[in-house]
């Protein structure tokens, strides 16, 4: 019995010692694998980075537009956060929902600063001593601006404004409608959270969570003029000097339809007159002799079809699409994944595809963008042909208060030569003076204009734009470029015109920065 | 002036002679030391617990330390009363585990620390009952049948209609009004005890080939009957209450016991052929058993559903590494039921290889103990009971640890010491008492023999008759 007592033994240390060969397995062959698994769960380590309180963000006129609370006892979602301007701020921070871990805009694009972290150490007794804190993100956002942006759109229920900086790219306003408010998407409920989610239809196109602004993109219509304006200098400067015959309507190749202008208007005449009067007829022309090689170029040194840089998390931010006009426009793209055809009515191809190139010439069609593009569009002509990248971000402050990051204003794209950027400029002077956008703004300011009135299809209801550059004279460095947009939404006349509904929002911002005087006055 | 200089010093010789009697036992003495050392190690992952978690110390330290030395001495009172030569290493390395585990517990759940607690408290109170009431191994023999009924009973008591209750699919616990119970633990030190009287009385039936088969003697028939009977036990317990994992564990002790006593390969090899045969039904009659199989197989193809709890034991290793991360430091919380079946993933996470390791170590230790104390057993008897003890809880562990890092299919029984459960604690206890009762007897000094009461009459080691008293 005693030869089996013992052999029982053996067999459970062999047991035991299988065991640990196994254990040696997965702790030390397989240890890495493991621990780098997809399957791993989420750490919920003694600290949860997320419920400790976070950095401030703040306007460039040290406003705190979003900001963490004071720490709750047995709240183990940490400090509340709170935006404490409501929906005012909501397209540049974004919310940050610490019960769902989710978050947008600024919130997400610079957590990494903005959550407690291990400072980096400037010095040797840093290297020793546990530094960490929040930092503090500071907006290139006037709050002035901001507010004076909001209050212009207070009467629609849709629309976006952008006011930037020609020089840096800084953007100095952002708003845009629908909103939210992102308090309540960081409330400590999950239940709160996600009826008040779900109240803003976050699968609807026409959610309010689509940061408007950036994210929502309409025909430009006759401020797309700008850049067709910008290729004649580039492409065909015998386009210039022509006179454009005064027309109710033109005949384009390859369609049975006629082009009209804006309510039957007749025009023409030099270019000077025809961008004042925002000539579609003499635009359609101007496209047709380019053709669709110099405009497909153009545009795309404008920017087009290509995601503008800003800082700001990139499926916020809609990619502004011009048709591939040299081959088939109908054919899908990164732009057009779907083929969809915004352009009304239907456009038939041909060679040269030029009904397409001339509607295209006049912003119609296919051709879309957000409120960012055509404000940084204005900005180009007003820095010279250079399109400054856009950007959010002026500068984060560590806890200690020292500068741990600020941004270096850098080009994004040469979209033309100073000389086209200031004939472009000095035509669209022209437009405040004396054409479509007259009478909006105090000649003082030497604004530079372009309106647009986008037909959209809509039961003849139009998109309508105004996007500006001041001050503009001839020796003058602009300081700002606004663009405004009001979709056509019912509310809105359908026979409004960009600078009727759009030029007033412009204007009040213009106003606003220009002459501080009158932002006092309200 | 009652009192005379004389009886002064009578007594003071008397009193300072039991306690160097008492020091002088190096058995106990080593316990003592074994004991100290487990406290303070586990004092000391208490206190960096604390640390880890909230920065501080533990508010309950003093408690803790004065507990710890409660313990201690009491237990050092009730082992040299009652059990003054049992092996000294058994106790320490079980209180060791239940500490850790009590750790782990706390770290994870801390109102089921407390209960912990409390169950230790009762475990011991138990042990110090088993040791002081059975003083002789004998009298474990003469109740076999008594206790072949009340394992009975508790092993059908879930299926009762009041008092049981289904919890996670297994049919294994009964309640009175808040207290549950898992009567299968206790159960299993029941049966052992009674398979052991049996095999021993019926030895040599079991072994003695006296049927002829073509060329080939083998014992008879009716002796495979006990087989089939705790054959046919394994399968109720699966059938009706759904617990695979006890069900195994008997049968392993039970083949093992009747190997031991008997001896023969073919026991072994027709006992095996049996389980194989049983799990093949039981994994097309239930459900359950065929997804243990299938999870086994390939837990990461089921990784959201009934995979989910061994990926994420398994992940909880490769986090832990071989240093760990540190108690209080891992991610634990992650793995379901990880104060009972997975807490070893839990240790495996926290204390890496080096701490899981050294949890293997002190099941090879107990296990070792245990068989020292069944070679140097007085009686045949004692003997086999020593075997099926330490058995089930070397398999038991076994069992789990290897289901929980994949080497077997999960069985879902506890981990002896340090898993949560009061029923479970309890019972491993009363083990630990009577494997310390027969350890005793075995190394009581000769003289003690003649102690013995004239009615029972011994020849050598084994017990061969009563005379009626």
């Amino acid at each position: 019995m005693d030869r089996r007592i013992r052999i029982m033994l053996v067999a459970l240390v062999a047991c035991f010692i299988v065991l640990f060969v196994q254990l040696n397995n997965l702790q030390v062959r397989q240890a890495s694998s493991l621990d780098n698994s997809q399957y791993q769960p989420p750490a919920q380590g003694v600290i949860n980075p997320n419920a400790l309180p976070r950095g401030d963000i703040v306007t460039s006129d040290g406003k705190i537009i979003a900001e963490s609370g004071p720490i709750q006892a047995g709240d183990s979602y940490g400090p509340k956060r709170i935006y404490p301007y409501g929906s005012l701020y909501t397209d540049i921070t974004g919310y940050f929902d610490v019960v769902d871990t989710n978050s947008t805009g600024l919130e997400n694009e610079y957590n990494a600063y903005l959550v407690k972290h291990q400072a980096t150490a400037h010095s040797l007794s840093g290297l020793l001593t546990e530094q960490s804190g929040t930092g503090t993100v500071a907006t290139t956002i006037n709050s002035k601006l901001q507010e004076v942006a909001a209050a212009a759109l207070a009467p629609y229920s849709n629309g976006s404004v952008v006011a930037i900086d020609p020089a840096t790219g800084a953007i100095l306003a952002m708003y845009g409608k629908p909103t939210f408010d992102p308090n309540l998407l960081a409330q400590h409920s999950q239940k709160a959270v996600l009826k008040y989610f779900n109240s803003l239809n976050p699968s609807s196109s026409s959610s309010p969570l689509v940061n408007a602004p950036v994210g929502r993109t309409y025909n430009p219509g006759s401020t797309f003029k700008v850049v067709t304006t910008a290729g004649i200098f580039d492409h065909d400067p015998s386009i210039e000097t022509q006179i454009f015959p005064q027309q109710t309507s033109l005949k384009i190749p390859q369609t049975p339809q006629l082009l009209h202008n804006f309510g039957g208007e007749r025009c023409g005449g030099a270019l000077a007159e025809i961008l004042a009067a925002s000539c579609d007829t003499a635009y359609a022309k101007i496209g047709l002799e380019l053709g669709a090689n110099a405009l497909v170029s153009e545009a795309g040194n404008f920017g087009f079809n290509r995601t503008p840089p800003i800082d700001l998390p990139s499926y916020e931010v809609a990619t502004p699409c011009f048709p591939p006009l040299e081959s088939n426009p109908y054919a899908a793209s990164a732009c057009y994944p779907k083929s969809v055809v915004l352009a009304n009515p239907v456009i038939p191809i041909g060679p040269g595809n030029q009904p397409f190139v001339a509607y295209s010439a006049i912003g119609q069609g296919n051709v879309t963008e957000s409120a960012l593009q055509d404000a940084l569009i204005a900005a180009t002509i007003g820095d010279g042909g250079v399109m400054m990248t856009p950007h959010l971000m002026s500068a984060i402050v560590n806890s200690q208060g020292q500068v741990v990051s600020i941004y270096k204003p850098t080009p994004y794209l040469t979209s033309t030569s100073q000389g086209t950027a200031d004939s472009v400029r000095n035509l669209m002077l022209g437009v405040a003076a004396g054409g479509t956008a007259s009478g909006l703004f105090p000649p003082s300011l030497n604004v530079a204009a372009k309106t647009g009135t986008a037909e959209t299809g809509l039961s003849g209801c139009s998109s309508t734009w105004l996007i500006a550059t001041a001050p503009a004279g001839p020796t003058q460095t602009p300081k700002i470029a606004v663009a405004a947009v009001v979709p056509a939404a019912a509310g809105i006349g359908c026979s409004e015109t960009g600078a009727a509904v759009a030029g007033p929002i412009v204007a009040k911002i213009i106003d606003a920065y220009l002459l501080p005087s009158a932002a006092t006055h309200g | 002036m009652g009192i005379g200089k004389q009886q002064i010093s009578t007594t003071v010789s008397i009193v300072m002679g039991s306690l160097t009697g008492l020091l002088m036992n190096a058995r106990r003495r080593s316990e003592f030391g074994l004991l100290v050392v487990g406290a303070i190690v586990v004092l000391f992952g208490y206190i960096l617990l604390s640390i880890a978690i909230s920065g501080k110390l533990p508010s309950r330290t003093p408690i803790f330390f004065a507990g710890a030395v409660v313990a201690i001495v009491a237990i050092q009172v009730v082992n040299r009363r009652f059990v003054p030569d049992a092996d000294p290493i058994l106790l320490p390395v079980a209180l060791l585990l239940n500490g850790l585990g009590y750790i782990m517990i706390s770290r994870l759940d801390p109102h089921a620390a407390g209960q912990q607690l409390g169950w230790t408290v009762i475990g011991l109170g138990i042990y110090a009952l088993v040791i002081a009431r059975i003083r002789r191994v004998t009298d474990l023999e003469r109740f076999r049948y008594i206790l072949l009924l009340l394992a009975m009973f508790l092993l059908i008591s879930p299926l009762l209609p009041v008092v049981g209750e289904n919890i996670n699919g297994a049919r294994l616990w009964v309640h009175f009004h808040s207290l549950e119970f898992q009567p299968i633990e206790v159960a299993k030190i029941l049966l052992v005890i009674f398979f052991a009287s049996y095999f021993i009385e019926k030895r040599e039936l079991l072994t003695i080939p006296t049927r002829r088969v073509g060329n080939h003697l083998f014992p008879d028939l009716r002796a495979f009957s006990p087989i089939a009977v705790a054959a046919a036990l394994s399968l109720v317990i699966i059938l009706g209450e759904h617990d695979v994992g006890f069900s195994l564990l008997l049968f392993v002790v039970f083949l093992s016991m009747l190997w031991v006593t008997t001896g023969r390969w073919t026991h072994l090899a027709i006992g095996l052929v049996l389980f194989a045969l049983g799990t093949f039904i039981a994994s097309h009659l239930l459900g359950q058993v065929h997804e243990r199989f299938a999870v086994w197989l390939n837990p990461w193809k089921t990784e959201s559903s009934t995979g989910y709890q061994p990926v994420m034991g398994l992940l909880a290793f490769g986090r832990g590494g071989i240093a760990g991360t540190g108690l209080g430091l891992g991610n634990p919380t992650s793995i379901p039921y990880n104060t009972s079946d997975f807490i070893f993933a839990g240790f495996g996470e926290e204390l890496g290889l080096f701490g899981v390791t050294s949890i293997v170590v002190a099941y090879m230790l107990i296990c070792a103990s245990g068989m020292r104390i069944a070679l140097r057993a007085r009686s045949e008897f004692a003997k086999l009971c020593a075997i099926g003890l330490v058995a089930t809880i070397g398999f038991q562990a076994f069992f789990i640890m290897a289901g929980v890092v994949r080497l077997v299919p999960l069985s879902g029984v506890t981990l002896p010491f340090v898993s949560y459960g009061g029923s479970s604690l309890v019972a491993n206890y009363a083990l630990i008492g009577l494997l310390m009762r027969i350890s005793d007897e075995a190394n009581r000094p000769d003289e003690d023999q003649f102690d013995a009461p004239e009615w029972l009459i011994t020849e050598g080691d084994t017990v061969i008759g009563t005379t009626g008293r």
